[in-house]
This record gives C-alpha cells, sequence and structure tokens, in this order.
C-alpha cells in the first residue's frame, strides 16, 4: 500500500531488516510518484542509518529500500513544510532507542499544523509512553526551540534518546482514572480566549485542569501565523491521552472563532477519552484503519499476531465505548546496533 | 638430701575470697560468650581501610552468588532434555546409550543413529544423541545439549576430544557436563585404579568446576556395564536441573529425530539433482516458532521455512501422574531414524502404534518393531509390487521414504564400527568437493534470479486475483489465516522482500471493496468473530471518507462524529472515566475503608459487637449519600451491597471469592511490610521476572492450540513437523543419520551479513599464532562459517591498527564479514574442520562486539621523501608525492625526520612535481630522510562461506575443505618466498681498520702538565747478559749427595706404602670378624626374644582361655 502506509514499512522494514520494494506509488495519478515529503522522510531514514540502499526509479513510483544500521548520533534534518514535524518525529520515536548511539535530531520545518499529530502532542504522550517501555533517562526528550506554523514553517524541535539494548514487557491493561488535565494553548492574542473555552467543557468533570499559554516572540515563532491548542488527560496509572486542534493556514479553510476552538478541542480530548482502548505494543490508541493496517504490517514483517480482546463495559460503569484489549507475544527484537565494551 | 614434705594448697570454700572467686568464677563464664563486651578494644576498629576491605570482599562474594534473573520461560510441557553421549572412539558410547535405553524402556537398540527419545520418568524424557568425533557433529551438538555425558577412557586418560569439546561448550554457553569414567576394568591392581581416578577426577575438576560429578563405570557384564552402576547414573540424570542459556531462550531450535522427502518423484525422475523439498520432525525447543521464520541449518545453511506445523507428541508423558513408577507402557522409545517407532505419525493422519512387548524380544536381533517396518526391509526389491498388493498402499505417500531411510542405514557401517583412520582421511580430502561447492553456488544464484523474477510477476498477477483470493480465503477458513503475501528468502543470495502492492491507484469503488475485505480478514484473525465484527461495523459508513482523508498516511485518529458532546448524556456516559467519578468495587475508597474495618475489627467483634455494626450501618449511609451525586442506576448496586453481608448463605461462591480476595490483599500488605525490609535491587529484579513470567503463562493457557500457535508461534515442547523447500538434492541423497540435524531458528535480522567487529583470543592450546586474512572457520550462533578475519588492535586513540598476526597471549579485535549475530555471542574459530591435523583443534574463542555496515580499521603507511634543498629550517623535499594535488591533500601534516626533527608540510612546489615546501624545527642535512606517517583503511574480503559438512557424502562428511590459507595453498603448489637479499647468511667480512697516530704539536706537548704529556714508551729491550741469572752446575760431590738423597726417599716411600698396604688388610680381616662374630651376636638374640615372645602368647593365651572359660561358665 503505497503512500498510505509508505512511513510504516519503511519504519518496520528498517527495524527488521528486511529489504523492501514498493511498487506502483501514485502509477496513475496525475502527479505520479513520491511526493516531496515522501522523499524528505526518505533522506532522513538515510541519514540516521549506516549503509541503507535506496533506489527510486525515474518516474519515482518504484522505492527499493534496503535498510542499512541504525546509526543514530547527531542528526540535523530539513523536514518537508508538506508535512509538520510531527510525521517525520513519529518515525523517529520508533527507531531511535534502537541506534548504536543516543540520537540527537534536529528537525526543521512545521511544529503544528492540522493533519499531523503536533510536536506538543507526541511530547506529552509519546515520551512518557516510551518510559514504560523501559526506554528513559536523561538524554529523552522533544524539545520545541522554535515553533512554525503551517504554510511557511520555520520551526525547529531538538529531539534526543538514549539508545537501549531491548524493551521491557508492559501491560497497560487498565486505563485509570484521569486525575487532571494539562494543556498548550499556542497562540498570542487569544490564548485565554481559547483557554476560558476549552475549561467551560471539561470543568465539568474535574477541576485540576491547567492549561499554559506558550507565545514565541520574534524568530522562534515562525514564519506563518496561527493558533492551537493541546490537551492532556493524565490517569492515576500514568497513561496519558491528548487531543489537539490546530487553525488552518491564513486565507484557507473558515474562520473559526477562538472559543469555538477551545471547545471543540475540549471534545476531541473527550471524544478520546471516549473510545481510550488499551494497547500493550503500540501508542497510537484506538483502532482504526490506520493502525489496522500498522498491526497487518507488524505481522508481515515480525509474524506478530495480536490477539484483539472486547472488553464490554459494565452495566453500570460509565466509562465510554466498547474498548479493545491487544495482546502479542514480542518478537524478542533487540537493539543490535549498539555496541557492548 | 631429703625432700622436704610441700603443703598442699586448700582451696578456700568459704569467706570472702571465696566469695570473690566464685563471682569471678560466674561472670567470666558469662564474659567469655561474649568476648567483644569483655575486651572491647579487640574489636573495635583497628584501621578504617582493612575493615572496608574485609566489607568489600564479603560483598564481593555475595554478589559473585547472583545471576542475573531470567524470565523462566520453561513450558509446561518441556521438550525432552537433550542428553548428548560424547566421547573419543572406542571408549564405550553406544554400549552407554543403549544400557541406558535399556536401564529406562526395558528394551533393546543395538545401532544408536540418530536422536533416541526415551520417557525417562513422570515428568521427563530424555533425547539421546550421540556424538562422533567429527569436529562439526562436536560442534552442533555443543549447541543443543542441555547435559553432556563425556566418556573418558580411564585405562588410557584424557583425549583432546575431550578438551576440545569441553571449550566449545564454554564458548556456547556451558551445558550440563557430567563425567564417565569406563574401562575401569582394565587396572588390576587397586592402588593404580584409585591414584588414577583421583587424576582424572582433579583434572576434570579444573575444566568444568570444582566438584563436578564423576561418575565411574567399572567393568562389563556381557558387553554391557553394570546394572547399578547405569542405573545410579539415571538417576542423577533424571533429577538434574538446567539453568536457562541465553542463546538458547532466545532462538527457537529443531533437534531432527526423522526426514522425509517431500519431492515429486517425477521431478527426481527427470533431475535427479533437482531442489528437494523435505519436511524435517523433532520437538521444538528453545522459544517460540514462529511459522515462515527462518532457520539455519548447520551444515547445509539458511532457508525460509514453508510450513510449519504441529503433530500429537510420539513420545508423550503419562497423563495421569500417579505416584508409582511408570508401567511398561508409558515407559516409550522413539528413534525413527533408527527404525523404532517411526511410521507412526503424520501431518494428517496415524498410523500405526507401537506394539508394547518389546521386552520380550530377542536381545540380538534388532529389527523396527512395526510389522509394517519389517516387512519394508524384508522385502526390498520388491517394495513397490507389496505397497501395490498390500493393504498398505494406503501410505505410499509416507512410507516412501522410510524404507530408503532403512536400506541407507543397513548400507553404511555404523559410526561406532568405524575406526577413524588418519590416512585414509587425508587420501580422501580432496579438492574435488570445492568444485562442486562452486558449482552449486552458481545454480542456486541463478535460480534466486529466477525466482525473483517470477515473483515480480506474481506480484502483478495478484492485483488482479484479488476477488479470487478472497474466495479462497473465505474456502480455507481452516487452514492458516490468510498472511499477507509476504515472501522471505535466503539473505545471504536474495534480500527478503516484504513486499507490497498499491491500493492507491484503484478507483474509489474498488477501494470501498478493499475496505470490507479488510474486515473481513481481520475478522478471520481474530477467532470471535461477532464481537469483533460488531466493533468495525458500527463505524463503517464513515469508513470510506475516512480512507480518504486517511491516505495522507496520517497517524491522527479521525473523531466519530456521531457524538455529539453538546449532549449531556454524551457527557454522562465517560464521567466514571474521571477520579471524580465512580471507582471500581475493589478499589473504591469507602469500600476499602469498610475492609479494612472488616479486617481489623474481628477484635472488636468480641468484645463489643454492636459497636462494630453500628459502623458499618454509619458508613453505608455515607456511602449513599456519594451515590447520590452519581446519579442513576449505581444506587442499585449499592443497596445490594449492603444487604449482602445479611444474607450470606445465598451466593457462596462470591462470598467465597471475597474472602480469597480479602486475603490475598492481606498477604500482600503482609509481604510489603515485613519482606520489603531487605528486599534488594536484585530481589526486585527477581520478582518482576516472576511476574512477568506468570503473566506470559496465562495470557494464552485456555486458547485452542490451533490459534494460540498462531498468536505466539509454536511453543517449545511441542513437536514439529517443519517443511522446508529447495534444499540441496545432496542433504537427501548423502543423509547420514549418525550426524545430527539441527534446524536454528533466526532473530528477524540474523540472516543478513555485515561486518562483525569481535573480540577475539588465540586459544593458549593452540600452538601457533594466526595470521591476518588467512581463512578461518567459525561457529557464531548457529552457524559454522568461513571467513576471513582481520586482526586489529585498538591504539589509546580509539585508532584500530591492523596486525598482521594475532598476539600471542592478548586479546585483540578481529572484523569479519559474516552473519548478522547479537552483541555478546561467543564464538570459536577452528582453522580446518577436514581430518585432525593440529594437535588442538580449536584456534581462537572470542565474542561479538559490535555490528556494522563500515569498517574502521587502519594500516600505517609511511611515505618517504628526501630534501633536496635546504634553507635555515625550510626545505624543499621530493619523492613523497606525484602530484600537486596529493601534496594538497596532505597540507598541513605534521613529518618527521629519521633522526627526529619535526616539521609541517606548507605547500606544493610547482616543479617537480609533487615536490613540497616544508619547514622544520631544526636545520635539515641533505643525507636526512624525511617521512610522513598516515593510516591508510584496510578493506574486509567479503568471504562468508557456509560449512556445507552434511551435503558431503556419506562416510565422507568429516572432510569438507574450504578455501585454503595462504600458506597451505603455497605448500601444496611447491612455492616459495624469495627471500630478502639481506636476510641471507653471508660470509662476514671484516675490514681492518687503520688508525692514524695521534699528533700532538709540539708547543702544545710542552704546555701540558707531566700526567698528560703524552709519554714516549718504548717496547722492554732484551735483558743485558749480566742481569741474566746463571744455570747451577753440580759438583761431582753434590751430585753424589743428591742421588744418595734421591735414593734414601724413595726407600723410604716403598716402605710408606707397603705397611700402609698391610694395615689395610689387617683391618678388612678385622672387619670380617666382627660381622661375623655381630651375626652370631643378633642370630642369638633373636632367638632368645623369640623365646620370649613365645612364652608371653602362650601366656596370653591361657588367660583368654580361662577369662572365656569363666564366661561360659556365667552363662
Amino acid at each position: 500500500v503505497a503512500s498510505l502506509c509508505f512511513r510504516q514499512r519503511l519504519v518496520l522494514s528498517t527495524l527488521s531488516r528486511k529489504r523492501e520494494k514498493i511498487l506502483n506509488i501514485r502509477s496513475k495519478d496525475d502527479n505520479p510518484g513520491l511526493r516531496d515529503f515522501e522523499a524528505s522522510f526518505v533522506r532522513l531514514l538515510d541519514k540516521v542509518t549506516n549503509g541503507t540502499r535506496i533506489e527510486i526509479n525515474q518516474t519515482g513510483t518504484v522505492l527499493f529500500y534496503q535498510p542499512g544500521l541504525l546509526y543514530g548520533g547527531s542528526v540535523e534534518h530539513e523536514c518537508n513544510v508538506q508535512r509538520s514535524i510531527g510525521y517525520y518525529l513519529e518515525a523517529l520515536l520508533m527507531l531511535a532507542p534502537f541506534g548504536k548511539t543516543l540520537l540527537r535530531a534536529v528537525l526543521k520545518g512545521v511544529t503544528n499544523d492540522p493533519t499531523d499529530p503536533s510536536v506538543d502532542l507526541l511530547k506529552v504522550t509519546a515520551i512518557p509512553l516510551m518510559k514504560k517501555f523501559g526506554i528513559d533517562g536523561a538524554g529523552l526528550e522533544i524539545k520545541v526551540l522554535k515553533r512554525g506554523m503551517t504554510p511557511a514553517g520555520g520551526g525547529e524541535v531538538l529531539f534526543t534518546c538514549p539508545v537501549r539494548r531491548s524493551m521491557k514487557p508492559v501491560q497497560l491493561t487498565e486505563p485509570g482514572k484521569i486525575k487532571r488535565i494539562r494543556g498548550t494553548a499556542i497562540s498570542l492574542q487569544m490564548a485565554n480566549r481559547i483557554v476560558d473555552s476549552a475549561r467551560s467543557i471539561l470543568n465539568k468533570f474535574i477541576p485540576d485542569i491547567y492549561i499554559y499559554t506558550d507565545h514565541m516572540k520574534g524568530a522562534s515563532s515562525g514564519k506563518s501565523a496561527g493558533f492551537g491548542l493541546t490537551l492532556v488527560a493524565e490517569t492515576v496509572n500514568g497513561t496519558f491521552l491528548g487531543a489537539e486542534v490546530m487553525s488552518t493556514p491564513q486565507g484557507q479553510g473558515d474562520p473559526v472563532l477562538p472559543e469555538d476552538f477551545g471547545r471543540n478541542c475540549a471534545k476531541l480530548l473527550l471524544e478520546e477519552v471516549y473510545r481510550v482502548s488499551i494497547t500493550k505494543h503500540t501508542f497510537v490508541s484506538g483502532v482504526d484503519r490506520y493502525v489496522i493496517e500498522f498491526l497487518r504490517h507488524i505481522r508481515d514483517f515480525f509474524q506478530i499476531m495480536f490477539k484483539i480482546e472486547q472488553q464490554k463495559p459494565g452495566e453500570d460503569e460509565q466509562k465510554g465505548g466498547e474498548k479493545v484489549l491487544m495482546t502479542c507475544v514480542g518478537a524478542g527484537y533487540s537493539n543490535i546496533s549498539k555496541t557492548i565494551k | 638430701m631429703e625432700k622436704k614434705e610441700q603443703k598442699r594448697h586448700q582451696h578456700k570454700h568459704s569467706g570472702p575470697k571465696a566469695q570473690k572467686k566464685n563471682r569471678k568464677k560466674e561472670q567470666g563464664t558469662e564474659q567469655e560468650q561474649d568476648e567483644r563486651k569483655r575486651n572491647p578494644r579487640a574489636f573495635s576498629v583497628q584501621s578504617a581501610v582493612r575493615m572496608a576491605k574485609t566489607f568489600h570482599r564479603a560483598q564481593d562474594i555475595k554478589t559473585k552468588k547472583h545471576h542475573i534473573p531470567l524470565v523462566d520461560r520453561t513450558p509446561l510441557e518441556p521438550p525432552p532434555v537433550v542428553v548428548v553421549v560424547m566421547g573419543p572412539p572406542k571408549v564405550g558410547k553406544s554400549t552407554l546409550i543403549r544400557c541406558l535405553i535399556k536401564n529406562y524402556t526395558r528394551q533393546k537398540l543395538s545401532d544408536i543413529c540418530g536422536p533416541v527419545t526415551i520417557v525417562s520418568g513422570k515428568k521427563r524424557r530424555l533425547t539421546l544423541i550421540e556424538c562422533n568425533n567429527d569436529i562439526n557433529s562436536m560442534i552442533d551438538l555443543a549447541k543443543v545439549a542441555d547435559l553432556v555425558l563425556m566418556l573418558i577412557d580411564a585405562s588410557f586418560g584424557f583425549e583432546m576430544e575431550t578438551f576440545e569439546f569441553l571449550n566449545i561448550c564454554q564458548v556456547h554457553g556451558f551445558p550440563r557436563v557430567m563425567g564417565v569414567l569406563t574401562h575401569l576394568d582394565t587396572f588390576k591392581n587397586n592402588k593404580t585404579l584409585s591414584k588414577t581416578k583421583k587424576r582424572l577426577k582433579h583434572r576434570f575438576w579444573t575444566e568444568v568446576y570444582q566438584g563436578a560429578k564423576l561418575f565411574y563405570l567399572s567393568g562389563m557384564v556381557y558387553g554391557e556395564y553394570q546394572t547399578q552402576e547405569v542405573k545410579n547414573l539415571g538417576r542423577f540424570i533424571s533429577v538434574m536441573k538446567f539453568r536457562p542459556l541465553v542463546w538458547r531462550t532466545s532462538h527457537p531450535y529443531v533437534v531432527a529425530d526423522r526426514m522425509q522427502d517431500l519431492t515429486d518423484p517425477e521431478a527426481i525422475r527427470l533431475n535427479p539433482k533437482c531442489d528437494r523439498t523435505v519436511s524435517l520432525y523433532g520437538y521444538l525447543r528453545g522459544t517460540f516458532l514462529k511459522n515462515k521464520c527462518q532457520v539455519h541449518i548447520p551444515g547445509v545453511g539458511d532457508f525460509s521455512v514453508s510450513d510449519v506445523s504441529f503433530l500429537p507428541d510420539p513420545c508423550p508423558l503419562p497423563e495421569v501422574i500417579k505416584k508409582r513408577a511408570l508401567n511398561v507402557k508409558e515407559r516409550l522409545l522413539y528413534a525413527p531414524l533408527a527404525g523404532v517407532g517411526g511410521l507412526v505419525y503424520d501431518k494428517d493422519a496415524v498410523y500405526i502404534d507401537m506394539p508394547s512387548g518389546h521386552a520380550s524380544r530377542q536381545q540380538e536381533e534388532v529389527r523396527p518393531t512395526t510389522e509394517l517396518v519389517q516387512s519394508l526391509i524384508g522385502t526390498q526389491a520388491t517394495l513397490d509390487a507389496k505397497m501395490a498388493a498390500s493393504k498398505v498402499s494406503l501410505f505410499t505417500g509416507t512410507a516412501a521414504l522410510t524404507p530408503e531411510e532403512v536400506q541407507e542405514n543397513e548400507k553404511q557401517n555404523p559410526m561406532e564400527s568405524r575406526e577413524w583412520d588418519e590416512n585414509a582421511q587425508r587420501e580422501r580430502r580432496r579438492a574435488v568437493f570445492a568444485d562442486e561447492d562452486e558449482k552449486d553456488d552458481d545454480e542456486e544464484e541463478e535460480s534466486d534470479e529466477a525466482e525473483e523474477e517470477e515473483e515480480e510477476e506474481e506480484d502483478e498477477d495478484e492485483e488482479g486475483l484479488t476477488t479470487l483470493k478472497k474466495v479462497d480465503e473465505k474456502a480455507d477458513e481452516t487452514a492458516a489465516p490468510p498472511v499477507k503475501k509476504q515472501k522471505i528468502k535466503e539473505p545471504m543470495e536474495m534480500p527478503a522482500f516484504a513486499d507490497s502492492d498499491d491500493e492507491l491507484e484503484k478507483s474509489e469503488g474498488e477501494e470501498s471493496e478493499e475496505e470490507e475485505e479488510v474486515a473481513e480478514e481481520e475478522e478471520e484473525d481474530s477467532n470471535d468473530e461477532e464481537e469483533l465484527g460488531g466493533l468495525f461495523k458500527v463505524s463503517r459508513p464513515e469508513r470510506s471518507k475516512k480512507v480518504r482523508a486517511d491516505a495522507m498516511d496520517c497517524s491522527r485518529f479521525q473523531p466519530d462524529s456521531s457524538h455529539d458532546w453538546d449532549q449531556e448524556e454524551m457527557l454522562a456516559s465517560i464521567r466514571d472515566c474521571f477520579v471524580t467519578g465512580k471507582w471500581e468495587e475493589d478499589k473504591d475508597a469507602a469500600t476499602l475503608l469498610k475492609e479494612n474495618d472488616e479486617l481489623y475489627g474481628d477484635f472488636e467483634d468480641l468484645q463489643t459487637g454492636e459497636v462494630h455494626k453500628a459502623k458499618t450501618g454509619n458508613k453505608d449511609k455515607a456511602e449513599e449519600g456519594n451515590d447520590d451525586e452519581i446519579k442513576g442506576d449505581g444506587g442499585d448496586d449499592d443497596d445490594e451491597e449492603e444487604e449482602a453481608p445479611q444474607v450470606k448463605l445465598d451466593d457462596d461462591e462470591v462470598q467465597k471469592n471475597k474472602r480469597l480476595e480479602k486475603k490475598r490483599r492481606l498477604k500482600e500488605r503482609f509481604d510489603a511490610q515485613y519482606d520489603d525490609g531487605d528486599a534488594t535491587y536484585f530481589d526486585d529484579l527477581k520478582e518482576e521476572m516472576q511476574k512477568q513470567a506468570e503473566l506470559n503463562r496465562q495470557e494464552f493457557e485456555d486458547v485452542d492450540d490451533e490459534v494460540r500457535v498462531q498468536y505466539e508461534g509454536f511453543r517449545p515442547g511441542m513437536y514439529v513437523r517443519v517443511e522446508i523447500p529447495a534444499l540441496p538434492c545432496e542433504f537427501v541423497t548423502n543423509f547420514d543419520p549418525h550426524y545430527p540435524i539441527v534446524l536454528g531458528g533466526l532473530g528477524p535480522s540474523e540472516g543478513n551479513v555485515g561486518y562483525l567487529q569481535m573480540r577475539l583470543k588465540k586459544h593458549r592450546w593452540h600452538s601457533r599464532i594466526l595470521k591476518t586474512r588467512d581463512p578461518l572457520i567459525l561457529s557464531l550462533g548457529w552457524r559454522r562459517f568461513q571467513t576471513i578475519p582481520l586482526y586489529y588492535i585498538e591504539d589509546h586513540n580509539g585508532r584500530h591498527r591492523l596486525l598482521k598476526y594475532t598476539p600471542e597471549h592478548m586479546h585483540c579485535g578481529a572484523t569479519i564479514w559474516g552473519p548478522i549475530t547479537p552483541q555478546g555471542t561467543g564464538f570459536l574459530a577452528v582453522q580446518t574442520v577436514g581430518g585432525i591435523k593440529a594437535n588442538f583443534r580449536i584456534a581462537a574463542t572470542g565474542v561479538v562486539l559490535d555490528l556494522d555496515k563500515s569498517v574502521t580499521i587502519v594500516k600505517k603507511l609511511k611515505l618517504i621523501g628526501y630534501p633536496y634543498k635546504i634553507f635555515k629550517n625550510t626545505c624543499f623535499i621530493q619523492g613523497m608525492f606525484n602530484t600537486v594535488l596529493e601534496v594538497a591533500k596532505f597540507e598541513g601534516a605534521s613529518i618527521r625526520t629519521v633522526s627526529g626533527i619535526k616539521g609541517q608540510i606548507k605547500k606544493a612546489l610547482r616543479t617537480p612535481l609533487g615536490a613540497f615546501r616544508a619547514t622544520f624545527e631544526d636545520r635539515l642535512l641533505m643525507s636526512d630522510i624525511v617521512f610522513l606517517r598516515s593510516w591508510y583503511p584496510v578493506l574486509v574480503p567479503q568471504l562468508y562461506n557456509p560449512v556445507t559438512s552434511l551435503l558431503m557424502p556419506v562416510g565422507q562428511k568429516d572432510t569438507w575443505a574450504g578455501m585454503r590459507t595462504l600458506g597451505h595453498l603455497k605448500h601444496d603448489l611447491g612455492i616459495r618466498n624469495k627471500p630478502n637479499q639481506d636476510s641471507l647468511y653471508k660470509p662476514v667480512v671484516r675490514q681492518v681498520r687503520h688508525f692514524n697516530t695521534l699528533h700532538i704539536p709540539k708547543e702544545l706537548q710542552k704546555a701540558l702538565p707531566f700526567k698528560n704529556k703524552p709519554k714516549q714508551m718504548q717496547a722492554k729491550g732484551k735483558t743485558p747478559r749480566d742481569l741474566q741469572r746463571p744455570a747451577v752446575v753440580r759438583e761431582p760431590h753434590e751430585k753424589k749427595v743428591a742421588a744418595l738423597l734421591d735414593a734414601l726417599s724413595s726407600v723410604y716411600a716403598y716402605k710408606n706404602k707397603k705397611a700402609k698396604a698391610e694395615q689395610h688388610a689387617k683391618h678388612k680381616e678385622f672387619l670380617k670378624q666382627k660381622e661375623k662374630q655381630d651375626a652370631e651376636r643378633q642370630k642369638r638374640l633373636k632367638e632368645e626374644r623369640k623365646k620370649t615372645y613365645r612364652a608371653m602368647g602362650q601366656k596370653e593365651k591361657k588367660k583368654l582361655k580361662s577369662s572365656l572359660k569363666g564366661a561360659s561358665k556365667d552363662n
């Protein structure tokens, strides 16, 4: 599945060291071949690995990818502005712990956009999850150095991740109760309005809400204007649920009132809470098409099948939608790049 | 002298003194018990340093005992324990196996070929394998052995094989080793026997560990070891415990005990050398085996498994565990390669069971037990006819091979009878096989290319056939679930493609179809269709929209718009997800409190029951108050809770569970309170592992095996059938059951090749150091392969400098081009696997440190130049480079002269080409030589040549020869190195050196002090005549006197001599006399003594007699 699972397949191929050939990439499209952001992604993979062989045919419809050894190290990458840094960061999050040396990646481009999970969201949800897998220590962090909104970008994100030999098995079977809600509002003028509207909804559930306003000035605020809100709910078991809304770039889409905006975001969080499912292996929560595809790819590359059980909600419990419990036996994957002395 | 009577000391028994003494005595005994109190200074800290040292040492010893805790993954029904019987030829291996089999199963097996699986006890099975002395088998078996019975010929002592095997074991994770001494009956003398035993034991202990078990098998009875000894040995084997080894717990493996060729006979007929499809059977060990994974068969190569299925256990443990011993029916024996119980099971059917009456059969006749096999053996020639005629024709498919096997077995002589013959082997090991290998490789490559093409074609076909495929998938739901099309190839020559085809290009209509397919597939995947289906169906209408959005490869979840979060109901539906919502019963603060009260309320109940009851009532009310806040139906439940204690008898089950739960929680609390005090990090880790192990075991416990296998793979302990396509035909045609076939599962990326950096040390018993770029055969992971290592050493600045030879007694680095293997894996190296050349075959051992795709080894390169023009500190140097560009690259590099003057390259000169200007710290001479030290990267030769010893013809399997070393080649081709002319020995010609006389000017001479003035020393002339001493000339009278004196003295001397001789003779006589007298005296004394002793004896006897008599009288 060419572009839809382009990223997943390349990441899994890199992890499993299996060669990958993707045929017919948009071959019947008006604009065939790889998009710029995909090419940029392939380039990023090349940077964090050693000995990778990439062959792309002239039209860009066929990609042959022979993964090398994950290396890590200091990497600086100019991400394409068509997609936000989250697109690249998601892949790096999966690869970085299995490198040879500590990864220190500086990604430049769009930090927040409406399509991808933003850097802030990944920061508050993915990092705690990685800690659960035993990837912790001083090195692990995502830091927004500069912000950059959609069309022009100009943002800068620092991602560092230590290497680990193997991961701990985790049991995330109990989501736990939400004990607090935190958030970040990105805007200069309208931050307070966004925050207030979001609080108006969430306050019905829990009083412990705090939403920071993040305003960067001058060069560190990026090249385009925009605003957004990221909310994250923390449960007593240390699970994090996130939601976010970003403004569309100027001149596109309908203009939104900041109040609506805040409310939308809060609702999204509730939606997330509603369907929070319990996964053991991926940090993508919820079963949608993307996850299904991902599971299928995992089966392709690692021969791992997930046991999916449905948990019926109790009659008297009011915990939102039906939940899914997924279980698998690990592939026994260990980091074979890391040097031992 | 009269001794004065001294008064004895009188102890005081009363009075103050006595009291004092008594008190002291009492205290003394007490104080002795606690010396620290009595003498505190002796126990005070004398030296903080020493105290720290002793403490440190104590801790060291304590922590040394710790092992890193591992997650216990041993399955509930473990696979049989692999017992490898190893030893030099003619030591009694087969005899021992036979005896053990007889001991456990009461059956006799004369020809041991292949693994023999037996049920040894209520909970244990054994797989006995005999290890021949081929180093290939030794290596393979050391990797799979759980227990090694190491046979040692005590009459001869240790042999090299034993030590080699021990070293192999050490590298690949030490299995349990038990020594067995045989041939002990050859010792006639008891003392030498015990001495030998002791000597061998201590040597064995130094090799294994102090106190390792060593068994003694003394003597044979009718060609077998003594029953009691074998029984004891058997007992030891069946109670032995094993520690999991890292490599084996992380890799699945199968020791094949049955092989079956599944190739189409027609294809074989057309091309007898066609690739074969073979199914191998055996117990799965290690860890979970995933279907379609890659395996390595040591001695053959890497293969991808086309299909794995599990079969009913052919040698199961007794189903019901009883207290008594096993009965005859439960003592099973399974050795298909030896022709016992072979034809029993296949993938889909059970053919013939084994009759249990083995014990009554005759000893010498060893025939396969089943009638079918017997008949097959008996009628080999007319097999086809018989098969056609008889009822057994049902089994043509499976029986086709087994008679062949049996035939083969009969043709070959069993290994143990074949004497190891050095001469014969050397002659047999010719380079012919190397040619064959090359041919094979070529063929493989070709075929691979072809496959690649085919595969691509297939991909395109696939798209057209999606609908058809769908139907198929539905049709065979019982078969394995539709795995997404994917082909894993042999990675060495072929990439492991994970193919994918585009879905985007399809029209939208197709896409929606595809969607459904996805959903359906998903349903098939998970067993409980209805439940999951429900989940997916809900949101299906929105799918098509979503897909279009999702085609952007975005992981963000598109919210379900059906939920309207403005409505109160929706908000209420997630109320409980917050801490402010209602908690589960077992976590609710109120219930917890209540429970606490119940736990600690027992005491209260006894005395003031009413008080307690009132309390609970209050609490419940409080709870109700809480519930009012949370609206809705939660209240009913709480009411029930309130009633529950009153109607206890109604639901005993619930109560029981509750009580159990409470008990568990109490225990947990108790543990937390009392155990955590001294719980260390180690204990915590152990506990965590324990929990994980428990969880792993429970997760899939209740799932059906067929489904379970798909989730977690085939679990160890299962009897599996592994189908492998495209095995070389030699594997089948040259099949020898005496050689072990191991299927080692490979991890996700272990099928690839790359550069490996390893730490290596030449084995201290290997006589020669190893040379860089000489091919070496490595045993690493499952594999045995030949490769070309480069040795290096790490300098202080982290540079890897190439070494020409390995250091003699030191570790060094080695980089090879080989299979990717996890770091920390041990390996060993041998120079050849064919024949025995060296007296100790293991050349080196080491461990993998790092994997990489590039190498960083450099070697030193000295560029030499000569100055041709010298200014003050600057000079022009030529001869180092050839072009200006080369110089430009080295601008600023530091250079040095041989005499040690340092300098720097400044700039290239226009003419002559390659000359440059350089500055130095001092003025150079024209005779100086300037050099530049540089480092030149070295390439590692990309040779990775798996040892294909199993493909060799039968009887020549230990003659595999790969690439020869340079020395070998030169020796074989008769090429001799031209020696350096300068190193040759030539007659030394020394020229006489002339030194001119030292000339000091006269003026200077005058000025010098006398001490330093040159002394005109002249040679000493002849002594003048007048100074010479004159000769003495005697007068005639003097002459006479002298002559007389001479005569007198000679007379005197003669007299003296004579007298001495006389004296000597006299003394001799005297001694003789004395001896005689002495002897006589001795004799006399002896007689006297004899007399006395006799008298004493008689006296004694009399006494005894009388006392006995007295006793008898008493009775």
